[in-house]
């Protein structure tokens, strides 16, 4: 469709300013990425030489795991839980957080201190013990009266547990709100306060559209990251209980390397790698109806 | 009457602030109590505060285990981080601009490359990407952290500018162009000085990241001497010992200390810098 | 035109990707064949290792690699600079760190030929790297005295020997039991010093009820439970390992392992243990965290030797006896036996082995090193270490009683299936099914032995 004339001079010079990535392409990132997807086709214990067999890894996965179905949908419903919700909150504080007050850098950064820490084991064992039988929560719940909840013990809860761990740490979709925030221009919102705009209607109307890239490229990292998932789960709760959050990133990891069976892990995670290109694939789709780019 | 609803409005702003502060902090509030309190009471109750205020943990966690104490954690952490952070931000800039900027043969699938690579579970590509770096010799160096860095491996990064980037009319580059400017003065003297929120949250999680990274580093790292923070946190872990939880803890509340001090001094370049440039509009 | 392009970026990846992929394989069949001839050779290598040693001043570095808390980091180096300080050409560099993801990255290096020289593993992972590859040296081949050992603890597969290779060398004594909280098991009349039946254990376990609603007698997780409560009620029952090591079929009936299920149901139906739902928050070696275990509300927990001492300094106020598991009434077999919590083995990629043999040596036979090291890797595993080690206070009484019941229980350990990650991750999952009540037992059963079976295939 579009010939070779459409290429101006110029553009050529692009390929001087994406060399970096298609020398990490070609030396560091295909060979992984390739050999990944062989295995996937081959009996392959770690230090062992892999056999080829075909489909077979697959069809185990898809016909005899029982355990894969449910991972599927424990995985599913994480993105479904973590990702709108880190989002949201990472929105309403960034939009929140966005005005001149006093001391607001301080007030920002003590707001950002709880996705400093990642996965770190200090972060795994307070959340546990936050959430014991007898935990923090529970005297919480019982001074207000409530009936007290096994967080992490019963398995209608344990999944949102860790969904709510994900969320507390919301803070780098934060600092990218803020900053595309900065980027939208002032004098759009002058315009619209002439005009008599309420604020509910500026923020449909003006900041949404505005940052729209910026929550495109969240919602679509964000759900990258949630169905890879793997360390809430498992400092957490181990994938229990029940198999509860026992999410494919956790399978995948235990199947390759405590059970050592690469090839079946590859197979899981080149089933994951699909799941995200759909995901990916409809976020895409869905983007020409919402995402507005100023190159445009 | 203006002035007093003004005033009201401010007050009510800063107490919800500190209730859903309080909410989010509540944990590490919670952890940094713990670092004075002993094993039995961080598991045998519930109070936030501790029975007494000894820095003991502090002290004794920052000797390290075996020999090698935290000032050597915290070199090496910034020997591994500093570098790895300027080089991807430098890089995935370059990248973004290449992508966002210029319409060249094969793009479309360069980019959906570039895309995919960010797809793949990382379990799964460890053990050949361990055999590469290997046959490299980059094993028990920082290499595998920096040539990624280099060769804009986190597709992340680039992928996050590029957005930025398209945020940014074009026709910005163009009245550069009609100046006689070519593509490189367009990038650097135009396009970047407004990328700098951006430039700068993609160093603060490239930082964060690599500084919290525990699996590459367990990996690609043997020397005790090299391990960055990370692994030093862990280091002593074991279930056939008795773990002081509240020297855990205190050390990995002095480990967030560099990127709590980074991130306040850094984000006035995110949060300010273009809204008062008044650049754009 | 695009297409052909990408075609043949994509095919001359997939080549380089086989290419590499197989020459990563070859390389190992390479190691295997030395390894092979080393063996064959083994006369004429002995003499080399004499030689090696004369020459002393050849510089040599070895890799060391082991996981750890701070007692046992600082001992291990001790021992690592006293050797050093006797052999000033050699080197011995420590890589130590947590147990978090020690193995997969040892997995990951014994793959790419990048291990250290000397490593502690994990006996019960041991086996997998045994049956993947040709990664660890004999001890017999080299100048390691082994007459510290007795002879029936380390010709056993779990404590190193394989084949009648000698891969591994144990350092220490491990193996299970329920340590007694004893004030609280007097209070209550419960008697512990006599072999008893898994029918006193529920007795036990409704008298601690009967006594105080809010305790229980055991201290357990579904861990626990599979390693100590599983497979030593599944052994006993019939008389053998649950595998056979040699066919790798299972040993055990659908009826058989029905029964074993039907008891763990009554733990948690009679409440010996606490409800499955309250043990979640403590899997895995989370149990000396459990706040009823910290706040005296347990009678008793399943326990390992190298284990008691942090069972006991989550609780130290109460004083501890350590007790034998229960035994079914008949049984031919007494179903645990004393094991190791670590093997150290040379592998197969180090360049200097006679010297690291040398120091293994040292490490297990000289008295300095066993006074430095003391009882940091549980019980010493031989004679020698344990007076040494007695003399010098560095064993705790409970911990040396605990030793002296697994030694004396001397039944058959674990096959290498049934200690196999996977084949526990089955029956850990069976354990938790039916502490929930998420299934019938039989339906537990059923599942469990068509996955297990499946294992030996």
């Amino acid at each position: 469709m579009k010939g070779k004339a459409n290429y101006r001079k110029r553009d050529y010079q692009a390929f001087f300013y994406i060399m970096p990535w298609l020398i990490g392409f070609a030396v560091l990132q295909l060979y992984p990425f390739v050999s990944s997807f062989i295995f996937s086709f081959a009996d392959y214990n770690i230090g062992a030489k892999p056999v080829f067999i075909g489909l077979e890894n697959y069809k185990k996965l898809f016909t005899q795991d029982k355990e894969f179905w449910n991972s599927l949908k424990v995985t599913i419903l994480f993105a479904l839980y973590t990702v709108p919700g880190k989002l949201i909150m990472a929105l309403a504080v960034a939009m929140f957080l966005n005005r001149d007050i006093k001391g607001i850098n301080l007030i920002r950064t003590l707001y950002y201190i709880p996705s400093l820490f990642g996965g770190s084991v200090a972060v795994a064992l307070l959340w546990r013990l936050m959430f014991l039988d007898n935990g923090v929560m529970n005297a919480m719940l019982t001074a207000l009266h409530l009936p007290n909840v096994q967080f992490i013990g019963d398995t209608r809860y344990a999944l949102k547990t860790i969904c709510a761990l994900e969320i507390w740490q919301f803070g780098s979709s934060m600092v990218m709100f803020l900053a595309a925030l900065k980027q939208v221009p002032k004098s759009l919102y002058e315009a619209a306060q002439i005009d008599g705009a309420g604020k509910v209607r500026m923020f449909f109307s003006i900041t949404l559209p505005q940052i729209s890239p910026i929550i495109f490229f969240n919602l679509l990292n964000q759900m990258i990251q949630a169905l890879q998932n793997f360390t809430s789960a498992s400092v957490i709760t181990e994938g229990g209980p029940l198999k509860a959050t026992y999410v494919l990133g956790l399978k995948l990891y235990k199947e390759g390397f405590s059970y050592f069976k690469m090839g079946y892990a590859s197979a899981i995670s080149w089933v994951v790698f699909t799941v995200i290109v759909a995901g990916t694939l409809i976020i895409f789709g869905s983007s020409k109806f919402w995402v507005h780019y100023g190159d445009e | 009457m203006k002035v007093k609803n003004k005033r009201l409005r401010t007050i009510r702003d800063y107490v919800i602030i500190f209730l859903i502060g309080l909410v989010l902090l509540y944990p590490i509030i919670w952890m940094i109590f713990a670092t004075f309190k002993t094993n039995e009471e961080i598991f045998g109750s519930v109070k936030l505060l501790p029975e007494n205020f000894s820095f003991q943990y502090y002290i004794e966690g920052w000797k390290g285990s075996g020999r090698i104490t935290y000032t050597q954690f915290f070199i090496n952490t910034f020997l591994l981080v500093l570098p790895t952070t300027i080089l991807t931000v430098i890089s995935a800039a370059l990248v973004a601009y290449g992508f966002a900027r210029f319409h060249f043969p094969f793009k479309k699938i360069l980019f959906v490359l570039l895309i995919a690579m960010m797809m793949l579970p990382n379990s799964v590509v460890i053990i050949p990407r361990y055999t590469l770096y290997n046959g490299f010799k980059w094993v028990n160096t920082y290499m595998p952290f920096y040539a990624p860095a280099l060769l804009c491996c986190n597709s992340f990064f680039p992928y996050m500018l590029i957005q930025f980037l398209r945020g940014l009319p074009t026709e910005l580059d163009e009245s550069a162009y009609m100046d006689g400017c070519g593509t490189l003065k367009t990038f650097t003297h135009i396009l970047l000085p407004l990328m700098k929120p951006a430039l700068f949250s993609a160093g603060l999680f490239q930082f964060l990241w690599t500084y919290n990274d525990y699996f590459n580093s367990l990996i690609f790292i043997n020397s005790v001497k090299k391990y960055p923070i990370s692994l030093a946190l862990r280091m002593s872990l074991d279930a056939e010992s008795v773990v002081q939880w509240g020297k855990v803890m205190a050390m990995a509340a002095v480990a967030v200390l560099p990127v709590i001090a980074l991130f306040f001094a850094a984000q006035r370049y995110f949060v300010e810098g273009i809204a008062t440039s008044g650049l754009k509009g | 035109m695009k297409k052909r392009v990408l075609a043949a970026v994509m095919a001359a990846a997939m080549t380089a990707g086989l290419v590499t992929g197989c020459g990563g394989s070859s390389d190992s069949g390479t190691q295997a064949a030395a390894t092979q001839a080393a063996g064959e050779t083994e006369g004429a290598k002995n003499d080399e290792t004499k030689a090696a040693a004369a020459s002393s001043d050849e510089e040599i570095t070895l890799r060391m690699s082991w996981w750890g808390g701070d007692e046992r980091n600082e001992a291990t180096l001790q021992v690592i600079e006293q050797f050093e300080a006797l052999h000033p050409n050699v080197t011995i560099e420590a890589e130590y760190g947590g147990n978090d993801g020690y193995h997969d990255k040892l997995a990951t290096q014994l793959a790419s030929g990048t291990a250290p020289d000397i490593v502690q593993v994990d006996p019960e992972i041991f086996p997998t790297y045994v049956n993947t590859g040709d990664y660890f040296l004999d001890y017999k081949d080299y100048n390691v005295d082994l007459s510290n050992f007795e002879e029936a603890y380390i010709s056993v597969p779990i404590n190193g020997n394989y084949d009648g290779k000698q891969l591994g060398l144990p350092t220490g004594i491990s193996g299970a039991g329920i340590m007694v909280n004893k004030e609280l098991a007097d209070a209550i009349g419960l008697d512990f010093s006599k072999t008893y039946s898994w029918e006193d254990l529920i007795d036990m376990g409704k008298k601690v009820r009967e006594y105080d609603d809010s305790m229980y007698l055991l201290c357990a997780n579904k861990e626990y439970i599979v390693n100590l409560i599983v497979f030593n009620y599944a052994k006993q029952l019939i008389g053998d390992t649950v595998f056979n090591p040699e066919t790798k079929a299972l040993n055990m009936t659908e009826d058989q392992l029905k029964e074993v299920f039907d008891y763990v149901k009554r733990l948690y139906d009679e409440e010996v243990v606490p409800p499955a739902s309250y043990q979640a928050a403590y899997s895995g070696d989370n149990l000396q965290s459990d706040t009823n275990w910290i706040g005296g509300k347990y009678v008793a927990a399943l326990t390992y030797i190298s284990t008691i001492d942090v069972m006991v300094a989550a609780n130290p106020e109460a004083e501890y006896i350590m007790s034998e598991l229960p035994i079914l009434d008949g049984a031919a077999e007494a179903g645990w036996a004393s094991n190791t919590p670590q093997v150290f083995a040379i592998t197969s990629t180090c360049e200097h082995p006679e010297m690291a043999a040398e120091f293994m040596d040292y490490f297990f036979n000289n008295d300095e090193a066993l006074a430095t090291l003391g009882a940091t890797r549980s019980v010493p595993p031989t004679e020698k270490a344990r007076q040494i080690c007695t003399e010098n206070g560095s064993l705790t009484q409970v911990t040396m009683e605990g030793a002296n019941i697994a030694a004396a229980m001397g039944g058959t350990p674990n096959d290498k299936i049934s200690s196999s990650e996977e084949s526990k991750t089955i029956l850990f999952d069976s354990v938790e099914t039916i502490g929930y009540g998420a299934s019938s037992v039989e339906d537990v059963t059923k599942d469990a032995m068509s996955l297990l079976s499946g294992l030996g295939q």
